[in-house]
């Protein structure tokens, strides 16, 4: 550098040598994980934001760059193609939004969201924005999507779940695990409705129809046809979603992934679920799709497997479309963090409130290894 | 002129990150940042009114501190982005 000239700090695209400098600040202000990491996070780092087959270097990740040269913010972005009525949309999915050493650069995530936000997409969002995020995305006049901002749980099992919440802080308690199950078994004995604490398979119309373990070739098949009925939905292809599968397989933190396809009896398809979790945990679940008008009947076959299974809990992400089905089945809700949209196009930020937009799970973050992997 | 700007900018950062309260003592060379009274999202607030107020486009290299600790040199930042 000429003698006289200040660097002054910057932002840019992500590029390869930035990788264990972005691994690093995942580890530590998102993960709060004070264990260094091992290669294969900035290795998965650079499959899904460097490598990916979709990668699109003008919606490139970005990364601040302090004076001393310093990586010291990141914001991740996975390119989306999407359709409204039709037309195609270009989307940005954001995530992964962190800034380090704030107070020594405390506009630095200002200046990491103007300039994703400033890029050529039609539409920006993030599923995954806490607090102090959604309020600076609200700052860019960014709408936050209520229906699509809350965590659904419904309880199973409440000694087990109430037992697994403890342990998500000190596993040992797991041991207790043989001590705790006959409250379960107690608990349901005599009842003959829903309650909150307990779900009991009672006899439905959801009996009519079947659920059967998918390959994730079938299941990418299918997923466009579920999707027809959003205005605003992603244009992905069979190929592309298979891979997010394949991708997503393992999700060490989640338990093992369960993916089963729901069938009429005559054997139609009307939609699908996805979640991880090992029996006796809290399941946590990635997507619901079904058909329009077949929500309720997919979340009931969900809730059946889930029981079968012996989950303690089950969680999700809400979605417009499946709302409505929730209600009166003893679902509790609760805000974590918050879908938020930007868009300089009125069209799409309605199509979003209106709940007429396909957000969440695989259309975000939430499908990734970086939300519940491990990366020893 | 730059009275004018220096004005509009103090009655921004009263109403915004004051709540109105204008008791306070609030100098040109006072710092925002250190005072705590400018973060990440009130920088977002901040761009975003002297970019509609003043009619001057913010590059995501303007907004350092260099640029936007201080009400005087907010007001000589925008002075040379309306000259340039």
């Amino acid at each position: 550098m000429p003698f006289g000239l200040v660097k002054m700090s910057e932002i840019r695209p992500l590029q390869e040598h930035d990788l264990p400098a972005v691994a690093d600040m995942f580890r530590v202000v998102l993960r709060k994980n004070s264990i260094p990491a091992t290669p294969s996070l900035p290795s998965y780092l650079k499959s899904i934001f460097l490598d990916a087959p979709d990668f699109d270097p003008d919606l490139a990740s970005k990364v601040h760059v302090r004076s001393d040269g310093r990586v010291s913010g990141f914001m991740g972005v996975l390119p989306l193609r999407m359709e409204l009525r039709g037309e195609h949309v270009r989307a940005a999915t954001c995530g992964s939004f962190m800034v380090e050493a704030h107070e020594e650069d405390p506009f630095a995530g200002a200046r990491l969201l103007r300039e994703v936000l400033s890029g050529p997409q039609d539409l920006s969002f993030s599923e995954t924005s806490n607090d102090i995020s959604t309020t600076m995305w609200r700052k860019m006049r960014a709408t936050v999507a209520a229906p699509y901002s809350l965590e659904w749980l419904r309880v199973m099992r409440p000694a087990s779940f109430v037992l697994e919440v403890g342990a998500g802080r000190f596993a040992p308690l797991r041991f207790l695990k043989p001590l705790v199950s006959p409250f379960d078994t107690l608990g349901r004995r005599s009842r003959a409705r829903q309650t909150w604490s307990h779900y009991l398979p009672l006899a439905g119309k959801a009996d009519a129809f079947t659920d059967t373990e998918a390959s994730e070739t079938e299941s990418a098949a299918l997923i466009p046809t579920l999707l027809a009925s959003f205005a605003l939905r992603p244009q992905w292809t069979p190929q592309q979603l298979e891979a997010m599968m394949i991708h997503a397989r393992t999700k060490a933190v989640h338990g093992e992934r369960v993916l089963r396809i729901v069938r009429t009896g005559s054997g139609k398809p009307i939609g699908l679920f996805i979640y991880y979790g090992d029996p006796g945990r809290i399941g946590r679940v990635v997507q619901i799709i079904a058909l329009a008008g077949q929500e309720a009947t997919v979340i009931d076959r969900l809730l059946k497997h889930a029981e079968e299974r012996g989950m303690a809990a089950m969680r999700g992400r809400t979605q417009p479309a499946l709302l409505e089905a929730m209600l009166g089945r003893k679902f509790a809700f609760v805000h974590a963090s918050s879908t938020v949209v930007h868009s300089r196009r009125p069209e799409l930020i309605e199509a979003v409130t209106t709940g007429h937009a396909f957000l969440n799970g695989f259309a975000g973050e939430g499908w990734t290894r970086l939300i519940g992997d491990r990366f020893d | 002129m730059t009275d004018g700007i220096h004005t509009d900018i103090r009655t921004f950062i009263i109403e915004s990150f004051l709540f109105g309260d204008d008791s306070q003592a609030l100098s040109d060379d006072m710092s925002l940042i250190d005072n705590d009274l400018v973060d990440s999202t009130g920088i977002l607030e901040l761009v975003g009114f002297l970019e509609e107020r003043f009619a001057v486009k913010i590059a995501d290299a303007d907004i350092v501190p260099a640029n936007l600790d201080t009400i005087g040199k907010i007001a000589a930042f925008v002075a040379r982005k309306q000259v340039s």
